[in-house]
């Protein structure tokens, strides 16, 4: 036999006699006899480890490395042979049809799996196999934690109420190991969008923490920064010429006019410290701590010595790489407002994107909720020749992509010349849209009759009757409506690339993607943006939860 | 009676709230100056370092006090022509675009941009400032040129030239004198490239690679330069003929190739090269890569973060023969040969500005505009500490001086700047047509093809050529199709649409009604005409349209020509593997994600059914993901799925996991052919929160009684499962797989975001998804004609599949009342 296939062989042993074991133990405490189970537990695993290279003290494990596709497809295999083993076994002759027949299916699905495999030339199967490396507390701890399920176990055995703990308890881990695996992209988005640049992708492996440089104030005598006024705005600038009472100087700060030039009397110009890094390094072949005086032009860093005292205030050239910076833990918050600076000025520090999306969605969910429940109404309510036709061409649109109609209602929007402008984008929800008017129309057909008709002694018409009447009382189908119309029009995308140019009218959605396009190189403000144009959606969401919650239970009307 | 408000009062104020804060936004107002003529340049981004370029931008508002000018990158000008073509189609163009030179045909061909030669012809005597032929080089001028008409000013010339690392000859330098090798001078020729590579390439145990010698496209050279190098041509003279699987080139491909495979392979290179990182991490820089060619603009980044390599710049190497001048090259003048390539500045047609813009253009490339970009460039740069070394320029006076008024203050540098502008003279340029864009593509591909040994290099380049070819022969017999005046198809749509509604108004007339009914009638009608209204408008109208389309060639700048089915043909013709390919990943991406999705959904809701504490809690926790806007959302997972383990969180904990236990080294998920899809599905399964909700929702909806029956008569948790739970639940799911299938096969906006910046959709295509087809074609390279054929195959599939699924529903999906 080859080295692999004992090394399979040993792990699938070693697997199974440990389980062997673990029953076995749990049946002995529960006083049962399960001494050949024990028995062929521990035979499974001295011959299991036998077969595994010596001197390693791990968990074995194995790996078959496939993708999806052939995972699915090894399932619906599984799944078929236990179906046709169970019809095998039947008694029953309408199961067994039933089963030969889903077991079939599966087969088939797995054809068709495998087929597709087949259609991924990069795709590859290997078998992995390899170990946990395990130390002898490790070794321990884990014998522990499985004698203590084993003993949770017995210990629920002994009555109904403890059982239910136990229940209640492992669904709580498992759920909880849900969430963090749900939350770690957030999570991780925050971090990053907290992180300094040079933590992005260190070269000593992932930085999960963000971290600051430590700073001190520090009047640089050779290029001292100083405040002034420029338009109107408090900036801080670097002086590049002097020449009597005028001076040009270099704007510092904000991030947005940085590099621009202009000239200012010398006498509004007010000296304020820059901040300048901690870092330490090795000069006269001791360790000491410093500040970066300047960095020069050759990429080579001025470092004035602060400690230890018979160092202090002595300067030395280092290279780049013998200089290390002091950091912190901290956030950076700076990402957030760079973030901002670094967008086209049309766009008003983002201000522009949110109103863009907030017209949008506002329009489509007043569009949406009063042509839909206009239409609905007259669907459910009124009579005219030709309704039911109507209806059934309204239900056959409901299952039409958009793909369909996306090129020619562009050549529309076109000669419309309602390119580069937010229209597009609203307008058509106030033409109504066939899902929503089919659901609004089975609320309507569900409100009696008699309050209507109550209306129309009264003297209400149509208008009257359905405003006062009939709407107030579909509001949690509104509600629900409301909600969805607003994710959609919150997050549409593809409308927005082909309609917009230009950024006074490009929505959030839209402005995520142009920022990541044009913002790769820095992922710190990329992730920044992300967390803003997310935050409005999140905060919705809590606001309103059990509109979302209801909306969902309403679509699920739609299957019924 | 309080009809609004109650206990949904809150909800209304929030929408009141909404509105109100409507205003309240709307006083953020864009920042346009009111009064100011506006012009428009798209293709350049404004970051912190483009001081330059904001430098040139305040100069010219200065000396023009009534323009405005906007400067915003639209993703234009480059790879992605989709922004550019809608806006330039829709009417609503930029006044300036910075424009690839390679691709600028295309453009010009379809009349997308203004000749400017009427504008150069007027100023030229009265104008110093003026480009003329004269003031740049010849390559990069004649590039902007298409059928003798001038249709852009070159910006930038970029070339391409070997790096090596003197350091790793250095210590190599025995091993190198054993194999009759000079470790002084990097190598000349192709052969001699080979020698090196082979010496200076080391393998780990495991055959993967710890340093190479010479990886031919890591770095910037593809497969033009070399086939350059070999007197390749890719068109004939008279460009009607692609002549890319000629056998120069072929020799180039095959010349890329056995690099690759001293290197075990191009996996095997490309696997290497993805745990380089960027800037500081470059493989180049960190010594695991000892020849490369690379484009004059690295000098800036090496100078900045490796400074203090010993590094040197040498004329890439060339053929043998062309080396020593014999074979098929004895006559030929020069030695070495690389390619040149860069921006030129183009006015689209329909520029609301075409006087200020060319204005802009004639400023911004002369010298006076050059000299006050390298200015602001160099000053920015230094007072961050950074040294700087110019990109060069097409512009003769201009890239002279960036070699003496602006030379880069170390000596090692300006050395290697030097080599890259005595090479522009005999860089070589793309040959400007109006198939550029798909040359490219078709270029990339063939090489890809070749290099991961799909295909020998002469089918691939046969495969490619075949492609430009058809589109080459297409535009050439496009005379033979009539041409159709689209008022015709619109006049007979507008007589189908009277004469539908004169029968509709006949079949009312002959209902009987009373005068109530009528009246009623009237008001149905009424308030049913606005979806009436959008259905003809929106959804029938086009409909017809596209159908109408889809057998018609039609770019939309000329009419239409009648082709009949030519369309369908090519979808099983020529464009068949594209086209299968986006219907299959669709498939995959449908039928592995769509049930993962459901069932990821449904064992966390049985889970929260148990009536356990804190239900609402992790519902919000669980449901958060599905309300992340999509583009949001893949911003976040390209980078979660970053395959360098010093980025990517999944593959950082892969490498201190999986690695050591299983030895398998992390996948590039988007990046590798074999897991983009399953990368795109994950994300898939992080969204299974709103499936999650729905379940929940059925799972109230269970009757109880069904479960105390059965427990009373025995039955086990597994059984009441399978024999209640799924059936009662088989309506939620169908309603599940129908939605849910009908969304994966028009996947689009997250494929957009996600995919890496190539000239495919993920690589090798394995994102490619019908809709994404079908806007490619249609807003990328405007084939309205193919993408409205390509709309109705989408169409008809998912159909098909709801019809099917309709048709098996009965015998698996329980409803409690028989239909």
């Amino acid at each position: 036999m080859n080295s692999a296939g004992a090394y399979a062989i040993g792990t699938l042993l070693v697997w199974l006699g440990a389980v062997l074991v673990a029953r076995g133990i749990y049946q002995i405490l529960q006083r049962k006899m399960a001494l050949v189970g024990l028995i062929a537990g521990g035979v499974a695993l001295v011959a299991g480890s036998m077969l595994l290279p010596k001197g390693k003290t791990q968990i074995p494990l194995l790996w078959p490395v496939m993708p999806f596709v052939l995972w699915a497809g090894l399932g619906c295999i599984l799944y078929g042979m236990g179906q046709l083993l169970a019809a095998a076994l039947d008694p029953n002759g309408r199961v067994r049809g039933e089963r030969y027949r889903s077991g079939t299916l599966a087969f088939g699905g797995a054809v068709l799996l495998g087929l597709l495999f087949r259609a991924t030339p990069d795709a590859t199967v290997a078998l992995l196999e390899g170990g946990i490396p395990l130390s002898l507390s490790g070794l321990v701890g884990l014998g522990a934690l499985a004698m203590a399920a084993i003993l949770a176990m017995v210990w629920a055995q002994a009555s109904l109420e403890r059982h239910r703990i136990l229940k209640r308890v492992a669904t709580h881990v498992t759920l909880l190991a849900g969430s963090v695996v749900f939350g770690i992209p957030f999570l991780w988005l925050l971090l990053t969008s907290f992180k300094q640049e040079r933590d992005m992708a260190s070269p000593d492996g992932i930085v999960l923490v963000p971290h600051v440089d430590v700073t001190v104030p520090f009047r640089n005598p050779k290029q001292p920064l100083y405040e002034t006024l420029h338009d109107g705005e408090t900036v801080e600038v670097n002086v590049l010429e002097t020449s009597g009472d005028r001076v040009t100087v270099d704007i510092q700060k904000p991030m947005g006019l940085r590099g621009q030039t202009f000239e200012a009397d010398k006498s509004g110009l007010k000296e304020i410290p820059t901040q300048a890094a901690v870092v330490t390094a090795v000069m006269e072949g001791k360790p000491i701590r410093g500040i970066v005086v300047e960095d020069m032009e050759d990429g080579h860093r001025l470092v004035q010595a602060t400690s230890p005292p018979e160092l202090k205030g002595k300067e030395a050239v280092f290279s780049p790489s013998d200089v290390q910076p002091v950091t912190r833990i901290g956030l950076r918050w700076a990402n957030y407002t760079e973030a901002l600076d670094f967008l086209p000025p049309e766009a008003d520090r983002g201000l522009v994107y949110l109103r863009n999306t907030l017209v949008i969605v506002v329009l489509n969910v007043i569009g949406t909720i009063l042509a839909s429940a206009i239409v609905a109404y007259a669907f459910a309510r009124l009579r005219f020749p030709g309704k039911n036709g109507l209806f059934a061409v309204l239900l056959a649109t409901m299952m039409l992509p958009g793909a369909v109609t996306l090129l020619p209602q562009f050549l529309i929007f076109r000669g419309l010349g309602w390119t580069d402008s937010l229209l597009p984008l609203w307008v058509p929800a106030f033409f109504g849209s066939a899902f929503n008017i089919f659901l609004l129309r089975q609320f309507f057909l569900n409100v009696p009759m008699e309050l209507e008709d109550a209306a129309k002694i009264d003297g209400c018409g149509y208008l009257k009757s359905f405003w006062a009447v009939m709407l107030p009382q579909v509001k949690p189908a509104l509600a629900v409506i409301a909600i969805w119309t607003f994710l959609g029009s919150w997050n549409s995308f593809m409308a927005p690339l082909i309609y917009v140019n230009s950024p006074e009218h490009m929505p959030i959605s839209y402005a995520v993607q142009m920022y990541s396009s044009d913002r790769s190189g820095e992922p710190g403000l990329l992730m920044a943006f992300v967390t803003m144009s997310i935050l409005p959606v999140l905060l919705l969401f809590f606001f309103a939860q059990r509109y979302f919650v209801e909306g969902v239970t309403l679509s699920g009307i739609g299957g019924r | 009676m309080r009809l609004w408000g109650g206990t949904h009062g809150r909800l209304t104020a929030t929408a009141l709230a909404a509105l109100a804060a409507l205003p309240c936004i709307s006083l953020a107002s864009p920042i346009i100056e009111k009064g100011k003529r506006q012009l428009v340049i798209w293709g350049v981004t404004l970051g912190p370092d483009t001081k330059g370029l904001e430098a040139v931008v305040h100069a010219f508002e200065a000396a023009n006090p009534d323009v405005h000018v906007r400067v915003l990158s639209m993703g234009a000008g480059g790879m992605n022509p989709q922004k550019q073509m809608t806006a330039i189609v829709g009417g609503s163009p930029p006044d300036i675009i910075q424009q690839d030179r390679f691709s600028m045909a295309d453009w010009a061909s379809r009349g997308a941009f203004l000749p400017l030669d009427d504008l150069i012809a007027r100023d030229r005597n009265t104008d110093s400032d003026c480009p003329t032929p004269e003031k740049f080089y010849p390559a990069a001028w004649a590039e902007a040129v298409y059928e003798g008409k001038v249709y852009g000013i070159p910006d930038g010339a970029d070339n391409r030239a070997l790096y090596w690392n003197r350091e790793i000859f250095r210590a190599k330098a025995a091993e190198l004198r054993a194999a009759g090798l000079n470790p002084d001078r990097p190598p000349r020729t192709w052969s001699e490239v080979k020698a090196y590579n082979k010496v200076l390439t080391e393998f780990k145990p495991d055959g993967t690679l710890m340093q190479a010698g010479f990886m031919p496209n890591f770095g910037n050279s593809w497969f033009y330069m070399f086939a350059f190098q070999n007197n390749a041509k890719f068109m004939s003279d008279d460009g009607k003929h692609c002549t890319l699987d000629s056998p120069p080139a072929e020799e180039a491909l095959q010349f890329m190739l056995d690099c690759y495979e001293q290197l075990g392979g191009y996996e095997n290179a490309r696997a290497f090269e993805a745990g380089f990182g960027v800037r500081q991490l470059d493989g180049f820089y960190g010594g695991r890569v000892a020849m490369k060619i690379d484009g004059d603009w690295s000098l800036n980044n090496l100078a900045r973060y490796a400074p203090t390599m010993d590094v040197a710049v040498a004329p890439p190497p060339v053929p043998d023969d062309r080396f020593y001048h014999r074979g098929l090259f004895t006559n030929e003048k020069d030695t070495f040969i690389t390619w040149m390539g860069g921006f030129c500045q183009v006015i689209p047609r329909g520029a609301r500005n075409v006087e200020d813009a060319w204005r802009y253009i004639k400023f911004a490339l002369s010298l006076k505009g050059k000299t006050i970009k390298l200015d602001a460039d160099r000053r920015w740069q230094i007072s961050r500490g950074h040294p700087y070394i110019s990109g060069q320029m097409a512009n003769l006076e201009a890239n002279r001086m960036i070699l003496n008024r602006y030379a880069p203050a170390d000596e090692k540098f300006r050395k290697s700047l030097e080599v890259h502008v005595s090479l522009m003279q005999v860089s070589r340029v793309r040959p400007p047509t109006f198939v550029g864009q798909l040359l490219w593509d078709q270029h990339v591909e063939a090489m890809d093809k070749t290099l991961r040994r799909q295909m020998s290099a002469k089918a691939a380049l046969q495969a490619g050529q075949a492609v430009v070819q058809r589109e080459l022969d297409a535009f050439y017999s496009q005379d033979k199709y009539p041409q159709i005046d689209l008022r015709v198809p619109i006049a007979i749509f507008a007589l189908l649409g009277l004469a539908g509604a004169g029968v509709l108004n006949l079949l009312y007339r002959r209902h009987k009604l009373g005068r109530l009914s009528r009246h009623e009638a009237r008001w149905g009608y009424a308030l049913v005409s606005p979806w009436v209204f959008g259905f003809a408008v929106l959804t029938l109208g086009p409909m017809l349209m596209s159908l109408f389309f889809s057998f018609t060639r039609y770019n939309v700048l000329s009419p239409p020509r009648w082709v009949g089915v030519q369309n369908y043909a090519e979808m099983v013709g020529a464009d068949r593997a594209t086209f299968l390919k986006a219907f299959s990943n669709a498939l995959y991406f449908a039928g592995i994600g769509v049930p993962l999705s459901l069932i990821t959904g449904l064992g966390i809701a049985l889970l929260l059914n148990t009536g356990v504490r804190g239900m609402r809690f992790y519902r919000t926790f669980f449901y958060m993901p599905s309300i992340v806007p999509a583009t949001a959302s893949a911003v976040l997972w390209a980078w979660l799925l970053a395959p360098d383990a010093s980025k990517g969180l999944l593959n950082a904990a892969w490498s201190h996991t999986i690695q050591p236990w299983l030895g398998a080294s992390a996948p590039g998920w988007v990046t590798s052919e074999a897991w983009a899809k399953d990368s795109l599905i994950m994300m898939g399964v992080w969204g299974a929160g709103s499936g999650m909700l729905l379940w929940l929702a059925g799972l109230k909806g269970v009757p109880t009684q069904l479960y105390e029956a059965s427990a009373i008569d025995g039955a086990t948790p597994k059984q009441q499962f399978w024999r209640i739970t799924m059936p009662q639940l088989s309506p939620v799911i169908f309603f599940n797989l129908v939605v849910g299938l009908v969304g994966a096969m028009q996947e689009f906006d997250r494929v957009y975001v996600m995919k890496p910046d190539e000239g495919t959709v993920g690589p090798g295509d394995s994102l490619l998804m019908p809709v994404y087809h079908l806007f490619n074609n249609g807003f990328a390279f405007f084939r309205m004609g193919y993408a409205s054929a390509i709309a109705w195959i989408i169409f008809f599939v998912i159909l098909a599949l709801t019809v099917f699924q309709f048709w098996i529903a009965p015998r698996w999906v329980h409803y409690e009342v028989e239909r």
